[in-house]
């Protein structure tokens, strides 16, 4: 009787035992999913460039490399002088050229038919 | 007489609800024909976009933050407060938020049309095509504006300059 017992324990342990594994994979799934979903919905992920398919190529590595960091910060006290103003320009300069050496962002051009190589319609044929 | 109206206005709506191709044949059959490397080609325009949308975001987050904010702060506590650039400012903010969203929108329609079956539905592909133009024509014209803001602002520090010593 008592081994009938201890079986039966041994047998529900094994039971809770795999619920517990089916439960947190499926606790993983759905926290999976609802980050996954968060992700997408946020546009993260069309920004995102370790994503695959946006990875970097090798001299896009390079130049960022290359890219030294200024951090430049205007401070938010002190007298304001011609020369304080000057430096402030300066330095918003380095940062317009930046954008600016980003040659034709969005170009609207690229989505042409003859740039992804769609030939004009031909007449009579719409 | 009534039946003739009846069948004339049957007619009319049927010919309304007609699907209208906005394509050509020869377009549809070379969207067809040339399916993968246009397929290619939006892949390569939606890397390269990814690339100058981190480029210039960084770059406007850091104009907002590092030059747009402290001026004012340091505007104010100096009894100079300037509308225009407090306007600027709120102008640049406003516009970095629709570039982020507008952003969003544009990839979103392109990844559909990357989806998108080209080779057994040039038409829809076609139609979809437009329609992303069009988002991509709006974040052109973002980028634009934020440009001209950043130039608005190089202008009123210039102005500022001459008032103070």
């Amino acid at each position: 009787m008592e081994e009938v017992k201890e079986k039966k324990k041994l047998h529900r342990g094994g039971r809770n035992l795999v619920l517990l594994g089916l439960g947190s994979i499926l606790i993983a799934l759905v926290t999976t999913s609802i980050s996954l979903a968060v992700y997408h919905n946020s546009g993260d992920i069309y920004i995102d460039r370790s994503r695959p398919g946006f990875l970097p190529d090798e001299e896009e590595v390079k130049e960022d490399e290359d890219e030294k960091e200024d951090d430049y910060s205007f401070q938010k006290s002190g007298t304001l002088t011609a020369d304080v103003l000057r430096e402030y320009l300066e330095k918003l300069d380095i940062e317009t050229k930046a954008i600016d050496g980003y040659k034709k962002p969005f170009d609207s051009s690229v989505l042409s038919d003859e740039k992804l190589g769609i030939p004009p319609a031909e007449e009579g044929e719409s | 007489m009534r039946r003739f109206l009846v069948v004339f206005a049957i007619l009319v709506v049927s010919l309304m609800t007609l699907p209208v191709s906005a394509i050509a044949k020869n377009q549809e059959e070379a969207i067809s024909d040339h399916c993968e490397s246009i397929r290619n080609s939006l892949k390569t325009i939606q890397k390269n976009d990814a690339k100058a949308r981190v480029h210039l975001g960084g770059r406007y987050e850091t104009i907002l933050s590092r030059f747009l904010v402290p001026l004012n702060v340091r505007l104010v506590e100096n009894n100079l407060p300037s509308a225009d650039l407090v306007e600027n400012q709120n102008d640049f903010a406003d516009t970095k938020v629709v570039f982020t969203n507008d952003y969003i929108e544009y990839q979103q329609n392109l990844e559909e049309l990357v989806a998108m079956d080209c080779k057994n539905q040039p038409a829809e592909f076609y139609e979809k095509l437009v329609k992303v133009r069009q988002k991509r024509k709006t974040m052109e014209q973002d980028v634009m504006k934020m440009r001209t803001l950043i130039t608005k602002q190089i202008n009123a520090v210039n102005n500022l300059m001459s008032k103070v010593k």
